[in-house]
Order: C-alpha cells, then structure tokens, then sequence
C-alpha cells in the first residue's frame, strides 16, 4: 500500500553549499527492497540509491548492534553496574555485567575500547578505584604524602593546635585559591572565582573542579581522595573551597577499611565512618598548608532529602570545628531560608529585588544564589588571612 | 527517558516489535502507542502524564466543535477559548513565576507591594512543544486547513514519543494522515534512521558534551577569569554546542520515528552556512520557525501591511515571541529582539538597495556567512548567559583580555569546533554516499558498524547523561 505523499516542506533557498541533513531528507532516492533486487544496477556517484529494508531487518540489526556494543562496552557497562546506588538493582546489574566484561575479555572484544581509551588519554576511565589514603587522625602535620591509613577506630579529637598566624597576602603575593566537590559547588565555586577576581589579592588556581554525581561515600565513583591529594600537590593552594555531601545522604559506602560496616544511613557507625572521611580530607589540605572552607548543604524542596542533608551538615560543621583556625564551614541553610523559616526559590538582593536563588529542580543553586554564598566564602577567607593590610601600606 | 540512555534502549527493544506487529490492526496499534508515549512521558514525572491527556482532551473537543460550528462569530470565540486554555497552562507553569518576580521588581521601584507570591513550580518537560502542535491543530481546524480526526489519532499526533519533548514540532497534516493507514513493513528506510540516529548520538553525547564541559561551562560562568581569546572561542564553542546539542536530540527522534516507519519534517539544514538572518531561521529549528511564520507573523499582517514599518513591527514581535517561547528570562527576550531587528533591518537594506538580497558571487557568500555567523553568535552571548551582568561581562571580555594565558583552548576544542562547524559545510554526496553503501551490507556487518559507533561515542563522551538544552524550553 502506497504511503500518503507528505506535503512540501517550506521552500529553502537554492544554495550552492551541500549539506548532511538536506541528503537525509525523506524524498532522497531510495532503491526498492532487496527482494526486487537491483543489487548490480547503475549507481552514478552522484546519485547513489539506498536499499530499503523490512521492519525484521531493523529490529534484528538493532538487536544485533546492541548485543555487539555491549560486549565492545562491557568494561563500561560493569563500572556504570558498580557505580549505581546500593539495592537489587545494583545487584542484578553486577551479576550481569561481571561474567559480561569477562567474556568480553577471553574474547578479545575490550580491545577496541581499551585502543580507543589509550588513544585520547583516558585509559583509567573503567578501572574501579576504592581506595580511600588520609592522613592518620588527630596528625594533621605527622602524615606524609602518599600514607594510606584507613582506620576502624573512632577519630580522636585532635589536640587543638596553635591557630596559624594570620598570613599577609597581596597582589604581590596572592592567595591561591582551589575550589572542588559535587555539583553542589558548581555555581557557587564560580561565583566564588568571579569575587577572587575583584581582589587583587586572591588568585584562582585549577578553576572549579565540581563534578557532578560525586561525593565522599562512593570513591569508585570518582576518587575525591586521590583527585584532592593530587590536585593539592600540584596547585598549592592556600585556601579550598569544599562542597560535598549532596550524593552522600545514603547508606551505602565503597572503599570502607576491613571488617567495618556502617549500619544505616545518619547512624552512630555511619557518622564516625563519613567523619573520618571529611575530616581526612581537612588534614590533608591543612599539611600541606591550605585553609578549608566546607560549603554547607542547603535545604532542598523534599523535607526528607533535608533532614538527610542535616545529618551531613551536622558531620561537617562538627569536623571543621574541631579544626578551628585551619578550617571553617559555611551555613548556607540558614542564608536561603524564606521567612517562614523554609524552601525558597526566591529571595530579595541587598536592593530589595527578588531574584531567582535556587535552580527549578529545587536542589542547585542559580548564579544569584551562588554570589550570597560567595560573599560568604570570602568573609571567611578575610577571617583567616589578612587579605587587606597592603592596601594600607601601598596608600602610606 | 533520555534517548541515550540504556532505559531508552530497552524500552525501544520491546516498543519496535510491537509497534510493528500491532500495525495490521490500527486501533490496536494506536491504543499500544498511546500507552507507550504515555509509559515514556511518565518516567520523567508520572504525575504531568494527566496534563497530556487533559491536554488532549481539551483541543480535540474544541477542534472538533469549531470545525462543525458554522457561525463566524462563534467559531471565533471557540477558538478563543482553545488559544486561552493552551496558553493560560503554558503560562502557568512556564512564566507565572517570571511574570510575579517581574511585576514585583518593577512595583518594588515606584515603592509598591504585589499581592502575588512566587509558587517554585516544576515546568513539565516538553510542554512548550506539544503545546505549540495543539494550537496548531485547532487553528488549522478554524481555518478550515485540516478536519479534526478522531480522538484516539490526535492523541497520537501530540504524544508520540519520538516528539514529545523536544520536538520536532509536526503539524498535523504531516503526522496524522500518516496515521491513517498502516506504515508498510516492507520498506523501512534503515539506513537514513541508523545514520541520524548514530550521527545525532555522536553530535549530542561527544561534540555537545565535550564543549560544554571543556570551555563553555567554566568561561560564561565566571568571564572575569579567562583572556579574550577563550571567551571568543567560548562563544563559538556554544554555537556549535546548542546546534550540536538540538540537532543532534532532533536527527535521533526523526531516525527513531524512520523505525517506526513514519517521517517527521526536517528540523536543521546547515544554519552556520546562512548568508543572511532570513536564511538562518529558514535553516534553525525549521518547524519552530515556520510555525511562528504562519501562526503568529502572518495573523499579525505579515508583510501584507500598507507601511514597511509594519512589516518590521511584526517581524519584530515574532521574534520577541520567539525568544520568550524559548526561556522566561528577559535575556532570551533581548535574543529574540536581536534577531527581529536584524531582519527587519535585512529587509530594510534590501529594499533600500533595490535588488536581491541575495549574495550572488562566491566572495559576497562567504563574506554574508562570516557576518551573519558572527551575529548569530552575539546573539547567542545572551541566550546562554545567565543574567545580563554576565552576558554584558562576556562582551566586556572579548576586547580587554588579549595576550592573556589561555589554557582552555586547547586542540580538542578547536578540533570539535572545526568539526561542528565544517560538517555543515560537507558535500551531500559524501553522506548519500555512506548511506547507500551501508543499506548494502549485509545484517550482520550494519549491526557491528553500528556497534563501533556507539563503542566510540561512549569512549569519547563523558561520564553520564547530560540533559539536553532543548528539554527547558
């Protein structure tokens, strides 16, 4: 039966530049089905016929490219299986996915991907890396770079040790400034950039390193401990910025020392456990000399994902208090609650103008958002460092 | 359901079978893809799967009455009440909070209080979309273009899911007289939907993906950081990106629509190789731009007007329109705005002048797609700037900062650039070409050609699914 002739589509200018998509429209030639064969027939260069095929024939060759694509992916596939939340469905996944990436193995079908990988520089994409090295708690100077020292025991609170003297910066010498976490600390990390750049003191270094679906409970993931001691290494900053915890509100972890379980999400062996965790990464940028500043968790639009984010920020804001002078945490929950005390995607700026602070799905923050909570970042910064004195000397 | 996701996948897997299997009996086959469309749009949020329908349900009984209705004045108010429903939920969910922030920040300058409180509402994906094919089915209704059809094919017509949520914007002599009869299983054209399905992954999941998270992300969120030379290429890069991005979501719903075995209107045609505004937009977003053309910029006068100048009010409207359909930011009204005025003042200059508009020698066309390229980029400066502070801070930018480092444009960049804007300059013959030599291999050789393909496009994009830019709007 003869399809219905489809009616012109609106006329395009004559136009001497060939393009990809004018040759994909419907009326291009097309040559009948394989039965009516014209396999050897006169295909000028120009005008080359394409066979149509039956509706069998494009469920079998989806059918087979996916089985196919599968096995080319399937080291891919495992580590997207071992990435995924903890439950049954993650379960299920790994019982496919392993004995898949091992038959993809004996058959050589990896390679191409592996080939692929190696090519563009990114031939650790597949590999599953739990390995979570900080520093020893309570040692924040003792431990050496590269010392890997998972613990079951519960962290000592450290002894307070002497603030560090107020450091001079200027725009001689500037204040080098790194900013990394989950998605949560994208918009505000730049907006914390933007304010480095009004003061000539601060340097940004290393941009915003955020990435999203990240945190701290699941390093195969994305390995923060190792990402943050090499970045650390590399960049030298004297202040970082942190945001983490919006993907970690779930009891589940990786890279957990020997023999230890955490129990449900919020509860005692989970908190010591995600505290060790923050706390690790605190001392490891203080060795090396930086000032942490821990951007909180706001509220979110789901009372329950906010009482979660309670727990975190409660972990945190602990963590950081311990570690006065070498480290700080930003309360964004209260900075963007409405009148009422709760969610708002909506808050006045200092002129009394409302602007739109949260992103619409009621999590992220919009750019005005991001400026209050850099405003607030850098109060902090001016807390821990004299940021302003060489104006004083340069006007003298 | 995001097309490139391995859910999307299965989904297709038990969908295409059946779909074809069911053709013999329409009815059947009509009431299976409903509930497929239905099953796609509620994994998103089951809850707007009741708006569809009402959605539904609301055009198809006025469509149906203004095409029996005989009185003028009535079919008018009947028609009135349709455009109102439509765009009264469109408002609502798209723009109320816009309008309340807007009115309360112009009240709050002449020291008043707006009694009306922002409500942080969820916008439904695709609502934009199938909102504009409603309209467009009962105007055609009202203007005696097409005769309503029965409730179970409209209901098709606007929630088929290979369209739903980003479009194209089919109209309905195109889709549903296509719904009429079965599609014939015999002659399924698979080459031209595995190559846009393949080419529309690779444009989406590798160009797209990798401009924006290697320079475009980072240079408009904080332009004060980086040297004039990342900022101009940060501007090219998001023009290849939002073609890449839109293009690449739009050839993969029209191959997929190929398995199925219907044919949806072409949605891009080269738009960097235009050589003036007027060819841009005959090039971008095609259906967005023809529906505007002839449900907003030819009821408004066209350019039948006594006076040029109306002529240029009204191109001026529908294109502020235009932009506002986009996104409820003043931003995209000013992009929208750019380019009303610049057709109005392409079609003033060339009225002036007195002949074609038309660039006629090589020179003269490669020079009209520099220029109409680098404009249509400006104007891309607002459309993905967050805020006016950032978009004025990005063109502040691309003159202070020369000789500065810039490390993000590196050779990846420029590559995907060269890429994204040199495909559209490909000769067709080479396409064709790879169409028709791959309709002759044989299964199993087009089953493991596809399968490289999507081996690559995994490699080479990044971790996860980024959303699609279009899905906003």
């Amino acid at each position: 039966m003869a399809d219905p002739p489809l009616p012109p589509l609106p006329p395009l200018p004559d136009d001497d530049t060939a393009t990809v998509e004018r040759v994909a429209r419907p009326e291009a030639p097309v040559a009948p089905p394989p039965s009516a064969t014209r396999r050897h027939s006169k295909d000028a260069p120009e005008s080359p016929r394409r066979r149509q095929w039956s509706a069998g024939h494009a469920l079998v060759v989806c059918v087979l490219a996916l089985a196919i694509g599968v096995l080319l992916n399937a080291p891919g596939i495992h580590k997207s299986a071992y990435n995924k939340s903890a439950g049954w469905e993650r379960e299920v996944a790994l019982a496919f996915t392993g004995p898949l990436a091992d038959v993809s193995h004996a058959l050589l079908l990896d390679r191409p991907r592996k080939g692929v990988q190696a090519l563009i520089g990114r031939s650790d994409d597949d590999e599953i890396d739990t390995e979570i090295a900080l520093p020893a708690p309570g040692t924040p100077t003792a431990a050496r770079p590269g010392s890997k020292s998972p613990t079951t025991s519960p962290p000592r609170t450290p002894a307070k040790p002497k603030p560090p003297r107020k450091v001079a910066f200027s725009p001689q010498k500037k204040l080098r400034l790194w900013v990394a976490g989950d998605s949560l600390v994208i918009t505000p990390g730049y907006a914390v950039v933007r304010a480095a750049g009004s003061s000539p003191a601060i340097e940004s270094v290393g941009g915003v390193d955020g990435r999203v679906a990240t945190g701290l409970t699941r390093p195969d993931i994305f390995n923060w401990f190792e990402q943050i001691r090499t970045r650390v290494k590399e960049l030298r900053p004297r202040a970082v910025v942190l945001g983490f915890g919006g993907n970690d509100d779930k009891a589940y972890m990786t890279g957990l020392p020997e023999g230890v379980s955490i129990g449900d999400f919020g509860g005692s062996a989970w908190r010591r456990e995600y505290a060790r965790r923050v706390g690790g990464l605190m001392d490891m940028i203080n060795k090396s000399g930086g000032f942490v500043v821990w951007i909180g968790l706001p509220q979110t639009n789901s009372p329950e994902q906010t009482s979660r984010f309670d727990v975190i920020n409660a972990v945190a804001q602990q963590e950081a208090r311990r570690r006065e002078g070498r480290a700080t945490f930003v309360d964004t929950y209260t900075m963007f609650a409405a009148d009422d005390g709760g969610y708002t995607e909506f808050l006045p700026d200092g002129s009394g103008q409302l602007k739109k602070v949260r992103a619409g799905d009621g999590v992220h923050f919009e750019r005005e958002g991001g400026d209050m909570i850099a405003r607030e970042v850098l109060k902090a910064l001016n807390r821990a460092y004299d940021l302003t004195s060489w104006r004083k000397k340069s006007t003298a | 359901m995001l097309f490139p996701t391995a859910t999307f996948a299965l989904f297709f897997l038990v969908v295409l079978p059946l779909s074809w299997l069911t053709m013999p009996w329409p009815h059947r086959w009509r009431a299976f893809i409903i509930v497929a469309s239905y099953v796609f749009y509620a994994w998103w949020d089951w809850r707007f799967v009741l708006l569809l329908a009402g959605c539904t349900l609301w055009n198809q009984v006025l469509a149906v009455r203004i095409w029996r209705t005989r009185t003028p004045s009535q079919r008018r108010a009947l028609l009135f009440l349709a455009l109102a429903g439509n765009l009264a939920v469109l408002g609502y969910f798209k723009y109320y909070d816009f309008f309340v922030t807007s009115s309360d920040n112009l009240a709050s300058l002449v020291g008043l209080d707006m009694p009306l409180e922002v409500k942080s509402i969820v916008l439904p994906v695709g609502i934009s979309f199938y909102t504009f094919m409603a309209i467009s089915y009962v105007v055609d209704a009202y203007r005696g273009d097409f005769e309503p059809t029965t409730l179970e094919k409209f209901a098709v017509y606007l929630s088929f899911f290979p369209h739903l949520v980003a479009g194209p914007i089919v109209r309905p002599a195109e889709l549903i007289p296509q719904l009429e009869t079965p599609r014939n299983p015999r002659r399924v054209d698979t080459s031209r939907a595995f190559y846009l399905i393949a080419t529309g992954l690779f444009k989406k999941v590798v160009i797209a993906n990798y401009l924006a998270s290697s320079i475009v992300d980072e240079v408009f969120a904080a332009p004060g950081q980086h040297s004039s030379l990342e900022i101009l290429i940060a501007v090219y890069a998001y023009a290849v990106q939002i073609y890449a991005d839109f293009s690449g979501y739009t050839d993969i719903a029209i191959g997929i629509a190929l398995l199925l075995g219907f044919s949806f209107p072409q949605n891009f045609d080269s738009p960097y190789a235009a050589t003036s505004i007027q060819d841009f937009w005959r090039r971008w977003h095609m259906t967005l731009s023809r529906w505007l053309r002839d449900y907003v910029y030819i009821p408004l006068g066209g350019n039948r007007g006594r006076r040029p100048i109306l002529t240029y009010r009204n191109l001026l409207l529908t294109m502020l329109i235009g932009g506002l359909w986009h996104g409820a930011a003043w931003t995209f009204v000013v992009w929208g705005g750019l380019h009303g005025a610049a057709l109005a003042g392409e079609r003033l200059w060339g009225e002036r002048r007195g002949r074609a508009e038309r660039p006629t020698t090589a020179w003269t066309r490669w020079r009209s797609r520099i220029v109409v390229f680098h404009f249509v980029c400006f104007a891309w400066i607002f459309f993905r700037a967050d805020s006016f502070d950032a978009a004025w801070e990005m063109i502040g930018g691309l003159f202070t900062g020369w000789g500065e480092a810039s490390p993000l444009v590196t050779g990846g960049v420029l590559l995907a650039i060269l890429v994204g804007i040199g495909s559209q300059y490909l000769p067709a013959r080479i396409p064709r070409l790879v169409m028709a030599r791959f309709s002759r291999l044989p299964v199993l050789a087009q089953a493991t050609v596809l399968a490289f393909a999507l081996m690559l496009t995994s490699v080479m994009g990044p971790e996860g699914v980024a959303p699609f830019i279009y899905f906003q709007f």
